[in-house]
């Protein structure tokens, strides 16, 4: 499975992509995991209290998982994983 | 329209070819030294020649900004734009015979080859499938007119949002945002929107177009254009439609300023 990291998100990772290993079956949750234990510097912009903090996005298939069932959530094959800040277009 | 520039000592040679091989309309831009300019002798800002035949040429103070003015004319009405010259826009860029590196090029580096005839064109033209159009203002609203609906319209509503250098008058100056978008996911977003905001009785069209990448101060960065029966529903749509680009759409603005950079979510 691999995270597209967008802003500053991407700046503190040191990549815009990051593979990890989720596999189908594997939460949400799990991926985030795996991707804060390689990325450590995420852990504490992205993190409140040991939950996803409210003003991050956390999008599966385009979809933020607030819409699904959050961080418990199921992986698919072939599944994208977006983690990124407030919207700032326009 | 989607621009390419060609830089380099091949590059009028890689054009031609470029210009051959390209299906649909192609407008092809040549920078050229003032020498061949021809003979116009004035003190004017600006001067243009052309003939009877539709020839025609133009001289301005700031070559740069012709050269956006030239991309915004023949935007709505060509496919591709090949250009030969230095310029400073961001157009996707191809070198031959050109040691430059290619961060010292202002638009993305495509390709990078010794010689013309060292270059695929079909891989150059594939290369060029995901690189961002030249949309302008002016294309956007001959497509909502051009709408099927477009009998039943009375008003067309626009909004260009633009980089500002100053908030107030003793602001440190904004010289450029930088845009990011989440590829994809923001076009469909974009669509979205429009398609919803399409749903509205009195709403015939909706157009959204973000340019992405670096913009300098006095740039425009995006474009909502309405077509409605009526002119409320178009001032309110028009409102709605980049207020909700503003909230949903993936992308991302970085500012530079005289003395900082920041992400401007982290303000």
């Amino acid at each position: 499975m691999e995270w597209k990291l967008f802003a500053d998100l991407a700046e503190l990772a040191g990549d815009r992509t990051v593979p990890v290993a989720a596999d189908p079956g594997d939460t949400v949750g799990d991926a985030l995991d795996a991707l804060l234990a390689d990325r450590p510097d995420l852990r504490d912009r992205v993190l409140e209290d040991g939950d996803l903090a409210d003003h991050i996005n956390l999008l599966r298939n385009g979809q933020n998982v607030i819409h699904q069932d959050g961080l418990a959530t199921e992986l698919e094959a072939g599944d994208e994983l977006a983690l990124f800040p407030p919207v700032s277009g326009g | 329209m989607q621009p390419i520039a060609v830089l380099g000592s091949g590059a009028d040679s890689l054009a031609t070819r470029l210009t051959d091989r390209i299906e649909g309309r192609v407008v092809r831009i040549d920078r050229v030294t003032d020498t061949d300019l021809g003979p116009t002798e004035t003190t004017a800002d600006a001067a243009v020649r052309f003939t009877a035949g539709g020839d025609w040429n133009a001289r301005g103070a700031d070559a740069d900004a012709d050269l956006t003015t030239l991309l915004d004319r023949f935007a709505p009405a060509y496919d591709y734009a090949v250009i030969t010259g230095e310029t400073r826009l961001r157009v996707p860029t191809v070198l031959v015979g050109d040691d430059r590196d290619a961060e010292d090029v202002p638009g993305d580096v495509i390709a990078t080859v010794p010689e013309p005839s060292a270059i695929d064109v079909a891989e150059l033209l594939a290369a060029l499938e995901g690189a961002e159009p030249w949309i302008t203002l002016e294309e956007l609203i001959d497509r909502a007119k051009a709408d099927p609906l477009a009998e039943r319209s009375g008003a067309i509503a626009s909004f260009t949002g633009r980089v500002r250098a100053k908030d107030a008058p003793d602001d440190d100056r904004t010289s450029q945002l930088a845009f990011e978008a989440y590829e994809g996911v923001a076009a469909d977003r974009m669509d979205a929107i429009a398609a919803e905001l399409e749903e509205r009785d009195g709403v015939f069209r909706v157009l959204l177009h973000h340019r992405t990448g670096v913009i300098p101060d006095g740039e425009d960065i995006v474009f909502v254009v309405v077509l409605a029966g009526h002119r409320e529903e178009a001032f309110r749509t028009v409102a709605d439609g980049i207020d909700r680009l503003k909230e949903e759409v993936p992308i991302f603005k970085k500012e530079t300023t005289e003395s900082e950079q920041f992400w401007v979510h982290q303000r």
